[in-house]
């Protein structure tokens, strides 16, 4: 990948709107930690979310970036992926005032990843089936119920013809939207891809994680003695281009992607769903530097997906430990994002090029604070055995972020 | 056929980070049908224009103005995997299951060649595990969140559907659930064919699985896009589709794979196209500019003209908005008037199967030189100008064919499909 350039972004998350206010608000990232789960839930009932510490995009309206019109059918999960997809082309430089500057609209697409998608959608609906009738379906809402269509959503606000897929791999999601970036890249179906994802906190979500035992009531502080965490919302998207192609435009380059990959590994015990697999770990960091045909010494710091459930973050350090030594810097994005699920790695992502811009690396999980952050390993685990992880490194270019 | 290596094979070519093959060839089909169970009875009901249409049995369908649909019948799970297995699933994901593993079996994989790191399992849906959700839900508005199960919690979840597949078959590599409502199939076959070129996997399993759930048909109805008896694609009379159901999946290995193993190809991947109308979330594009753009991608990536094309699989929908623009767009692209089906008529819109069961069928037409006929057909539409297998299926000798569909949120997908062998070879891409 190692030909792959991020050239803007654009950030729903708790901690701002843009990548101006997310990259300000991570130079206290312990401050950030706090303030993302500060608040009243605005999404749940107070009953669902008593228990609950919920990093939550509090004071969020689409208006404010969008207008007035066309919003009445857009859930929540639509309209955070619109606002962030048009920030970051508008960072990236690809659209200037709603036009295109330098791509015909069918040379620009999306690859974008979710979890649950709209589920609230889902759910109203079936309630709307159930308790009154099912002939009062709203037809204008139940293309929401597709777990494509937010994504198809962006397309239609932003104009982009090229193509537009959803991934859903849980928590790997964004990072493995880049892999279909990079395809559709190779395969020269477009000439810019806005990638990443995002999730929003639903309450039949809440409900079903918190039944699980999932959820708990402290942000992932010290995941190493939790058995639960906090769920998180937002959407990142990042403007992905050919590296020579985003020069030659004289676009600023933010990153560039350099490794991918990704592994499955199925439990030991056929009963078993949920687990996690330091050999799943080890293999798709192993493939990622591979990819970028680099060492494990030149990764500075790992953008983990430690959450707080005790087996899965053990298996992840272990496999990290393995892959890297022992003294690798890791850090805990989830920290301040809570889990977001398909807009976890991306979030990840965004926070690991504030990193490379200098912002505090916040408590790390082990290993020592590099000097400088120049090349980063995102890693993102599954419930289920899989595992994806990306290296992004700062541009070598004179192009440094800004 | 037998595959006998062309020219460089992929390892020659290249052998950098990845190696970059340039062929990818479909080994083994699998298919849970509204019409049939398994290749054989799917293509015997097929070419004998049979109807999958029947009164909805599996949720209740009063007040929504249809009783029928298109469901899979007499499938049961444990013909297919352990009491474990099943229990584990929905029946989306038993579903897929139950065709991964007919469609290894059809290639003759053993089950050494699938277990290890370079077979990825790619999988579209529109909707996944929606029936769990919604007992789930059911559960929860009769007898509140308390009766909310936890042992069903874990069944719902649309990236089970390959993790699934690749726990039941021991495969390790990528693997990606793509929803990409009714173009599900066509994206993950796609996406799957460009594991195996870019050198990322040797063997893929991919297709799409869907169960029909009462959100789906109760939204459909009020949108106006099912028809009350019968899917007449192409007629003038046309009134929409029945909803369907069922799983469609194909092996595509690497020819470098394949010719190793000494397997048999059925049909080549020659490539696809990708493109989003940018327009409406549920119509086409006027002019069908998504559409257009995806058949001359499609094209392009096989090496082919469309002249060349023998056969379209259309979308064929039977609604009013797509028949005539899909139409059109068929016209414009091709210079020569290639024969169309739409077997929508026969097994429903199966919604994200609907591309890859359709897949399946057109392996098999490419097999036996029999395209299915589109049937209902009664009422010629001047707004509908092609030339369609009325009714009766044709014999006739197809070389390349392309696949097309179409889906909320303006996705566009066409896929070319060929006999192995008839495809030019093509420059690989660095």
């Amino acid at each position: 990948m190692s030909s792959i350039a991020i050239t803007g972004f654009g950030v729903v998350s708790p901690l701002g709107v843009g990548r101006e206010a997310f990259l300000s608000a991570l130079q206290d990232p312990e401050k950030a930690a706090l303030a993302s789960f500060e608040g009243a839930s605005e999404v749940l009932t107070d009953e669902v979310a008593a228990p609950l510490r919920l990093a939550e995009v509090r004071g969020f309206d689409a208006r404010d970036y969008l207008g007035k019109k066309g919003l009445r059918n857009l859930d929540r999960l639509t309209r955070f992926m619109i606002v962030a997809s048009r920030i970051a082309l508008r960072d990236a430089g690809i659209k200037n005032d709603g036009e295109f500057v330098h791509h015909a609209p069918e040379r620009v697409g999306i690859s974008s990843a979710t979890a649950y998608g709209s589920l609230d959608a889902i759910t109203e609906l079936l309630r709307v089936a159930e308790l009154e009738a099912p002939r009062y379906i709203n037809p204008a809402r139940f293309p929401n119920t597709v777990i494509n269509a937010a994504a198809g959503y962006v397309s239609i606000w932003e104009g982009l013809g090229a193509p537009n897929t959803t991934v859903v791999d849980g928590s790997c999601g964004a990072l493995d939207a880049f892999l279909n970036a990079q395809l559709h890249l190779e395969n020269d179906r477009g000439d810019v891809f806005l990638v990443g994802g995002g999730e929003v906190i639903t309450e039949p979500l809440a409900v079903g994680l918190a039944k699980l035992g999932a959820l708990g009531p402290s942000a992932a502080l010290d995941s190493r003695v939790e058995e639960s965490f906090c769920i998180g919302e937002g959407a990142a998207y990042f403007c992905v281009e050919r590296k020579d192609e985003a020069l030659s435009r004289g676009a600023r380059l933010l990153a560039c992607v350099r490794g991918y990959g990704t592994a499955f590994e199925p439990p030991a015990n056929e009963v078993a769903l949920v687990h996690g697999s330091s050999r799943a770990v080890q293999r798709a960091i192993g493939a990622a530097l591979a990819d970028a045909g680099l060492k494990p010494e030149d990764i500075d710091i790992v953008a983990s997906g430690v959450r707080g459930l005790r087996e899965l973050d053990a298996a992840e350090l272990d496999g990290i430990r393995a892959k890297l030594g022992p003294d690798v810097a890791v850090g805990q994005p989830k920290q301040v994002h809570g889990e977001t699920f398909g807009a976890s790695g991306a979030l990840a992502l965004a926070q690991s090029i504030g990193w490379m811009a200098g912002a505090p690396l916040g408590t790390l999980l082990s290993g020592v604070a590099p000097q400088r952050v120049r090349t980063v390993l995102i890693t993102s685990v599954g419930f289920y055995g899989n595992v994806s992880a990306l290296i992004i490194e700062t541009p070598r270019e004179t192009h440094e972020l800004d | 056929m037998k595959i006998r290596p062309s020219g460089r094979l992929a390892w020659e070519v290249q052998r950098v980070k990845t190696c970059r093959v340039s062929r990818v060839f479909i080994s083994g089909v699998g298919v849970l049908s509204p019409i049939g169970l398994g290749r054989d009875a799917f293509w015997s009901a097929l070419t004998d224009g049979q109807s999958g249409v029947a009164p909805v049995t599996r949720f209740d369908t009063s007040g929504l103005e249809r009783n029928l649909a298109c469901e899979v019948k007499d499938f049961r799970p444990r013909d297919f995997m352990s009491a474990i297995e099943a229990r584990r699933m929905g029946r989306c994901s038993q579903m897929a299951v139950a065709a991964a593993r007919m469609a290894v079996r059809d290639a003759g994989l053993p089950a050494d060649e699938l277990r290890g790191e370079r077979t990825a399992v790619v999988i579209g849906t529109t909707m996944g595990e929606a029936n769990v959700l919604d007992e789930l839900e059911q559960a929860w508005i009769h007898e509140g969140d308390k009766a909310v199960s936890c042992q069903k919690i874990p069944r719902y979840g649309t990236s089970l559907l390959p993790i699934h597949v690749a726990r039941s078959l021991g495969t390790r590599g990528i693997v990606q659930a793509l929803p990409a409502a009714c173009a599900a199939g066509n994206y993950a076959i796609g996406l799957a064919g460009d594991l195996i070129r870019s050198g990322r996997a040797d063997v893929a399993i991919t297709g799409a699985s869907e169960e029909a759930a009462k959100l789906q048909y109760a939204g459909f109805a009020r949108l106006g896009a099912m028809a009350p008896d019968r899917c007449r694609p192409f007629d003038r009379e046309r009134q929409g589709f029945m909803l369907g159901e069922g799983s469609g999946m194909l092996i595509l290995e690497s020819e470098e794979h394949l010719v190793r193993r000494g397997g048999t190809a059925l049909a080549e991947l020659g490539g696809y196209g990708l493109a989003c109308d940018a327009h409406h979330i549920t119509r086409p594009h006027p002019d069908g500019a998504g559409s257009k753009l995806a058949f001359r991608q499609a094209l392009s990536s096989a090496g082919i003209e469309p002249h060349q094309v023998d056969f379209v699989n259309a979308h064929g929908t039977a609604t009013q908005a797509n028949d005539p623009i899909e139409s059109k767009v068929i016209g414009e692209i091709f210079g020569s008037r290639p024969a169309v089906s739409s077997i929508k008529s026969m097994i429903g819109h199966c919604m994200g199967a609907a591309s890859a069961i359709e897949a399946v069928s057109c392996v098999l037409t490419l097999q036996h030189g029999i395209i299915p006929p589109t049937i209902n057909y009664e009422n010629p539409d001047p707004d509908c100008d092609v030339s369609l297998v009325a009714n009766e299926a044709r014999s006739t000798q197809v070389d390349i064919l392309l696949n097309n569909a179409l889906a909320f949120g303006g996705y566009d997908g066409v896929v070319c499909l060929a006999r192995p062998d008839i495809l030019p070879a093509r420059p690989i891409r660095a």
